[in-house]
């Protein structure tokens, strides 16, 4: 217990990492998301079949999979071309969940979109709108409010798979709690104690606020 | 007189719209062909390579076998998790309601990787201190059957790995059965129980085979993602797919064949979740649709 206490300055600093990894990543996987989910619902096929091949791939391969390809087998390559300096825990971190996100974030965007009537996008068109323009000002509009319990669902899972960081040797909570575990073994069930104290404080809130979002925008629908 | 109708030029439009049609017809064809050859390329790479897998393949082909065999027996035991969760959870007693709170609310609250962490080095380690040990209990009750080489040294691995993934997958079924069971209406359990069912078999007979209609399709999907998680038992040592690939492609050299390895691996966790996911696909529209 005292052990807890006295080691709770690092824990907490491992806690900061988790939030900056989820932080930096998850608008980039937003982004990344719109944009695969605009090249999915495109006509043209080179837009429209790579988009759905890397939805695809990013959501049938774990994500422990992907961050050791690119920490160990990009960063092999890397190390080839003397480019080792893009190849540290940070980058392929972000990298990887902000891509694998997208993935998860594309498939949210597209059922949105799907889920404003037709007849909006119709009415559009008919009015001389192009469909840019309608996708623009009249279906996405209405889509986010919809979007956005999704998204804070999301937010959550990153916020529990930065821990997967820990394996790349990056300095997240959980190999802060693996490295203090390794050194302190006889007193350990504490520190896990505390791990897990610090995630659910972590993600508890977040969810709350998401429910009650959620169930704010049901009311108003 | 005079014309207030906007004069539009329907013929050229038309024209001009069959054209883009055209154009865009064309320009889908050619990127069809260029991903033939996209992926001859990408057959091309994966014989060039075909030294490494000859080496490699029947290693990384068993261990494949193991993931799904594990992930199989998670899945049944964290049906068994979710169904005491969910049946905790409509409790009448309010203790009990509360415990399965707390258990759903800390494991959907926690990494899965801290889960197991806290599983295998956590209580596995306490137990072991006072004297449970998996592995030679395993040990001593093939002994008899003469059969205790097949214990892996890593059996105590297993063993939490896969209570720790049933554990954390039990708590989101108990949500998904939790949901199934409320969204069957009310009126039904009423009108069983006015007509002389006892509780029980209003549960078995009535409700649950409409809640089923509701559970069913989320299955495929976290068993899918049951597969994807068992790859993070390569943390704790188990010699499964990922682990197995790893260890196969930290002692090569040369970058490109290490990460043909990763490629590879990878792709054979494709293999096995995009046919389970698109059977997931079909059991959603086949659900979708009432009796």
């Amino acid at each position: 217990m005292n052990l807890a206490i006295q080691l709770l300055p690092q824990f907490l600093l491992g806690a900061l990492n988790t939030v900056i990894y989820c932080v930096v990543s998850f608008p980039l996987a937003l982004l990344i998301g719109l944009l695969l989910a605009v090249m999915r619902g495109s006509r043209i096929a080179w837009f429209r079949t790579p988009s759905k091949i890397f939805i695809e791939v990013m959501r049938g391969t774990p994500i422990i999979t992907q961050i050791f390809l690119v920490y160990y087998g990009l960063g092999a390559v890397l190390a080839n071309y003397n480019l080792s300096v893009y190849d540290n825990a940070w980058t392929a971190g972000i990298a990887v969940l902000a891509l694998n996100y997208s993935a998860y974030e594309a498939e949210v965007f597209r059922a949105g979109f799907l889920s404003v009537e037709a007849g909006q996008t119709e009415a559009a068109l008919s009015l001389g709108l192009n469909s840019g323009q309608s996708f623009r000002r009249i279906v996405l509009p209405q889509a986010i409010p919809l979007m956005i319990p999704p998204f804070v669902n999301d937010f959550i899972y990153m916020l529990k798979d930065s821990a997967i960081v820990s394996v790349i040797s990056g300095t997240e909570l959980t190999s802060v709690l693996d490295i203090y575990v390794f050194r302190f073994g006889s007193e350990r069930l504490p520190l896990y104690v505390l791990a897990i104290v610090l995630y659910l404080i972590l993600s508890l809130p977040t969810s709350y606020v998401a429910r009650t979002f959620e169930r704010r925008l049901r009311a108003a629908l | 007189m005079e014309q207030t109708m906007l004069e539009i030029d329907v013929d050229a439009a038309h024209r001009a719209h069959q054209q883009r049609m055209m154009i865009l017809r064309v320009a889908n064809i050619l990127f069809y062909l260029v991903l033939v050859a996209a992926v001859a390329g990408f057959i091309y790479y994966v014989y060039s390579n075909l030294a490494l897998i000859n080496t490699y393949f029947i290693y990384l082909l068993q261990a494949a076998g193991l993931t799904i065999g594990l992930s199989a027996v998670s899945m049944i035991l964290a049906v068994i998790f979710g169904f005491l969760g969910a049946m905790g959870r409509l409790s009448r007693f309010a203790p009990v309601r509360y415990l399965a709170l707390l258990y759903v609310e800390v494991v959907r609250g926690t990494p899965i990787l801290v889960q197991l962490l806290l599983w295998y080095y956590g209580v596995g380690y306490t137990l072991s201190n006072l004297g449970f040990d998996p592995y030679t209990v395993a040990f001593n009750a093939l002994t008899p059957l003469q059969e205790n080489s097949i214990v892996p040294l890593a059996f105590s691995a297993f063993f939490y790995g896969v209570i720790g993934l049933s554990f954390n997958y039990g708590a989101y079924l108990t949500e998904v059965f939790r949901t199934g069971i409320e969204s069957v209406d009310r009126g039904q359990s009423e009108a069983a129980l006015s007509l002389g069912i006892n509780s029980r078999q209003t549960m078995r007979k009535i409700v649950l085979p409409q809640a089923i209609r509701i559970t069913i399709p989320p299955f495929t999907n976290y068993f899918i993602t049951l597969i994807q998680d068992s790859a993070l038992l390569s943390v704790l040592g188990v010699t499964e797919l990922e682990q197995t690939m790893g260890s196969f492609a930290y002692p090569l050299i040369d970058p490109n064949q290490k990460l043909f390895l990763f490629i590879f691996g990878a792709l054979i966790y494709f293999a096995i979740c995009y046919p389970l996911s698109l059977l997931a696909r079909y059991f959603e529209s086949r659900f979708a649709r009432a009796y």
